[in-house]
């Protein structure tokens, strides 16, 4: 047996939060594969976190450093909004959120060229191009390898809250997908993709890892697409189902959400990892991705059907003592209110396609609501 | 027997034939260009001109010439209006140093030509028309290359907002320099003051009016490619139509239709100008005719000013976008590619020395050599020099094709 991938030990409950965005021309707000020229702006002024390049050139990935909350999430993902986008105007670029660029055509992106993405163009054809899609990945920290299989198992089962509170991709190549989230269908192209299987600790994980590299399915943890995936470097679990939200407000409720349940689910023990979850996973997923907030899902511990929104709301209210500060409390608050009357960022898309009977209105409009920020504080 | 029905020999070549032998001297040379030379097919389009036209073989002449006139007057006021509605002041005011390499780029390639000029014996106001008419980039030859490679990205954007600009600018600058020429020829000092007022502000005013109908038609017709490529060639027609009846500039009101109308449709019902295939038929045509406009003979008097004019007009660009390459935010690198781009000089300054002459001709024939020489060198070149510039910036796009 092999000995057990060194696991960097993290402060429990600290986050890290990443961000893909869309690269847009002013004119038509097209997707532009200016990543480049930005990044080259953007080395030369100061800024906190990191700025990186995508698989495409149009994509471009902002992230925070180490993090304890909705605050501190909201006002490092602030300043490096404002930096970026003083440098994308001096170049006449746009910078949005949202899971998919509605009317992109996978032929037309650029590949950015390093050498990992060149790679997996090799590898996977026209699904390196598809992946052009913008999510965001919310890091939560553990203190050992045994925390973070068990965080994911408990996590899996609330895949469904995280995508349907982040869903802002309901339009794909020029059409109305009927999706809230299209975006993770891009995901689950990948051979990779799906979940971790349902091991019980870390020691098994390596024990599987280490056979999938013997197979050669694998090299390295990057490979495996998983909706959550454990990342022993940093020491933390990664969360990779949300779209990238609308706003930034909304982007750092999601990671204060899931600080809170990792708390409340570590803290007070209401379940145990079950196989059941990876049972209904794919289901739930898909119900998820297809309805948003409207969807019906299956509870496997309690072996029925709820409504989402319902569910979100209750797991919210539950987890809301376990909230950062009050602040975070009060996103949390935001949130629910969101969930209950069902009105996520996919559902503001498309009201404001309806009204303007334009895609390229409706990306202006979501790069002027992620740039220079929302009317009040709260996308929705 | 009576043969009244045959036609009587020679015949004369109809319009339609006219336009008939354009398209196809067109496209037979254009596609010799990239297929054998490995150049643009601009390139191609010009040299068919050239050679057919009244300064060579002559198998067109200015009667002729004149039947293919309403298309490329069409074809032009496409172009000006996309380069109008494509001026983006809100990028100038993001990024004033950009506003400073645009006067720079301006501001040089005028004054250096102008001193070129000045210093080869052309009088003072004749050159400083000549070196006016320089400072426009050539709007058709980059707009094309840009549609025909889908070319998208700071770069691009750059080189077609400098386009602008200057295009403006130099535009402006002609009509008002035609004043001063009209004293020459004309004493009357109210006429210094009134002829250009009234082109300049005439002009504006019915590129205003026109831009108010365009945006309310688009309005209506809703956001349908097609319909609304019909509103605008109509819009165009009726600009050009109307600046000619009213003897007003009809580049200054093409420009200002196009910035005006992108500036008043807050609520974006003008779709973006795609050139479709009936463009494509325009545009050759257009070509054609700018290289038809070059009297080879007087091209061989004036060659060695000609290229002098090219190279210190080019000069005078880059030197003005490099210089404040950094502050605005490109590479010294790009700011070369950029300098590249705006090298190219078609139809509009066919069109500026045109009006010149109408008003002026004797004047006419003096700038007309250097220009139009200048013209054909860069017909010739330009085009790929643009390509290979965006290119080489990486914001090409390969068609469906893969080409």
């Amino acid at each position: 047996m092999p000995p057990p991938l060194p696991f960097k030990t993290s402060e429990r409950y600290t986050l890290g939060v990443e961000l893909e965005l869309q690269v847009l021309n002013s004119r038509d707000f097209d997707l532009v594969g200016a990543a480049g020229d930005l990044l080259a702006l953007l080395e030369k002024v100061p800024h906190p976190g990191e700025i990186k390049p995508e698989i495409t050139e149009a994509m471009i990935e902002v992230s925070t450093g180490i993090q304890h909350g909705y605050a501190g999430v909201l006002t490092e993902l602030t300043a490096i909004r404002d930096v970026m986008v003083r440098q994308a105007q001096r170049l006449n670029l746009g910078v949005a959120g949202g899971g998919t660029h509605p009317f992109q055509e996978w032929q037309d992106q650029r590949i950015f060229s390093a050498p990992r993405y060149r790679y997996i163009h090799d590898l996977y054809g026209y699904l390196a191009k598809q992946f052009t899609v913008f999510g965001q990945h919310v890091h939560i920290g553990c203190d050992s390898g045994d925390a973070a299989v068990w965080l994911i198992h408990l996590f899996s089962r609330y895949i469904p809250h995280f995508i349907a509170l982040s869903a802002s991709s309901p339009f794909f190549q020029g059409a109305d997908t009927a999706f809230a989230s299209s975006r993770l269908n891009s995901v689950s192209a990948f051979p990779l993709a799906g979940h971790i299987p349902f091991v019980p600790d870390w020691t098994a994980f390596t024990e599987y890892f280490d056979h999938m590299r013997r197979l050669q399915v694998v090299e390295s943890m990057k490979d495996f697409y998983w909706d959550i995936r454990p990342k022993p470097e940093y020491g933390t679990i990664e969360l990779r189902v949300c779209d990238t939200p609308l706003t930034l407000e909304r982007s750092a409720a999601l990671a204060e959400y899931a600080r809170a349940l990792a708390r409340y689910l570590w803290e007070d023990r209401p379940l145990e990892p079950s196989a059941d979850v990876y049972r209904v996973y794919g289901y739930n997923r898909f119900l998820a991705c297809r309805f948003g907030l409207e969807a019906e899902v299956i509870d496997p511990y309690e072996r029925r059907k709820r409504l989402l929104s319902e569910e979100i709301g209750y797991t919210l209210g539950l987890v809301g003592p376990y909230a950062s500060d009050e602040a975070g409390a009060s996103a949390l608050q935001h949130l629910r209110e969101a969930a209950t009357t069902r009105r996520g960022d996919s559902v503001l898309l498309r009201e404001r396609m309806a009204q303007s009977k334009s895609l390229s209105d409706v990306v202006r409009w979501a790069a002027g609501l992620w740039m220079h920020g929302s009317a009040d504080g709260n996308s929705g | 027997m009576d043969l009244s029905f045959l036609p009587r020999f020679p015949f004369a070549l109809g319009d339609l034939s006219v336009i008939a032998l354009i398209l196809l001297a067109g496209l037979g040379t254009g596609e010799l260009f990239r297929r054998v030379l490995l150049l643009p097919r601009i390139s191609g389009y010009v040299l068919a001109g050239v050679l057919l036209g009244p300064g060579t073989f002559g198998l067109l002449d200015r009667g002729m010439l004149e039947a293919a006139q309403l298309l490329f007057d069409i074809a032009l006021g496409l172009i000006l209006f996309e380069l109008g509605s494509r001026l983006d002041w809100q990028w100038f005011r993001h990024n004033r140093w950009l506003l400073a390499s645009s006067l720079a780029e301006i501001a040089f390639s005028f004054s250096l030509v102008w001193l070129l000029l000045g210093a080869l014996r052309m009088p003072l106001l004749h050159a400083a028309i000549a070196a006016a008419i320089g400072v426009a980039t050539g709007a058709s030859v980059l707009l094309v290359v840009i549609h025909d490679r889908r070319a998208d990205g700071p770069l691009t954007d750059r080189a077609v907002n400098l386009t602008a600009l200057n295009n403006v600018v130099a535009v402006v600058a002609v009509t008002m320099l035609l004043a001063p020429l009209h004293l020459q020829y004309r004493p009357g000092v109210t006429t210094l003051l009134l002829q250009p007022a009234y082109l300049l502000l005439g002009s504006i005013l019915l590129g205003y009016a026109t831009s108010v109908a365009l945006v309310l038609l688009a309005r209506w017709l809703g956001k349908r490619e097609e319909l609304q490529f019909i509103a605008l060639v109509a819009m165009v027609l009726l600009t050009v139509g109307i600046a000619k009846a009213l003897q007003l500039s009809m580049l200054v009101s093409l420009l200002a239709l196009g910035v005006m109308a992108r500036n008043r449709d807050r609520a974006r019902h003008l779709l973006p100008v795609e050139f479709g295939p009936s463009a494509q038929v325009l545009f050759v045509v257009l070509f054609v005719l700018t290289g038809a406009a070059v009297t080879l003979g007087e091209l061989a008097a004036g060659a060695g000013m000609a290229l002098a004019y090219v190279l210190i007009r080019l000069a005078g660009k880059l030197l003005g976008v490099v210089m404040f390459s950094g502050p605005s935010g490109l590479s010294t690198r790009k700011a070369g590619l950029l300098g590249l781009t705006l090298m190219p000089m078609s139809a509009t300054a066919v069109a500026m020395v045109d009006a010149t002459a109408r008003y002026y001709p004797q004047f006419g024939d003096r700038v007309a050599s250097v220009v139009l020489g200048a013209v054909l060198i860069l017909e010739l070149t330009a085009p790929l020099a643009t390509q290979i510039a965006l290119r080489a910036a990486g914001e090409t796009r390969a068609d469906a094709n893969g080409r």
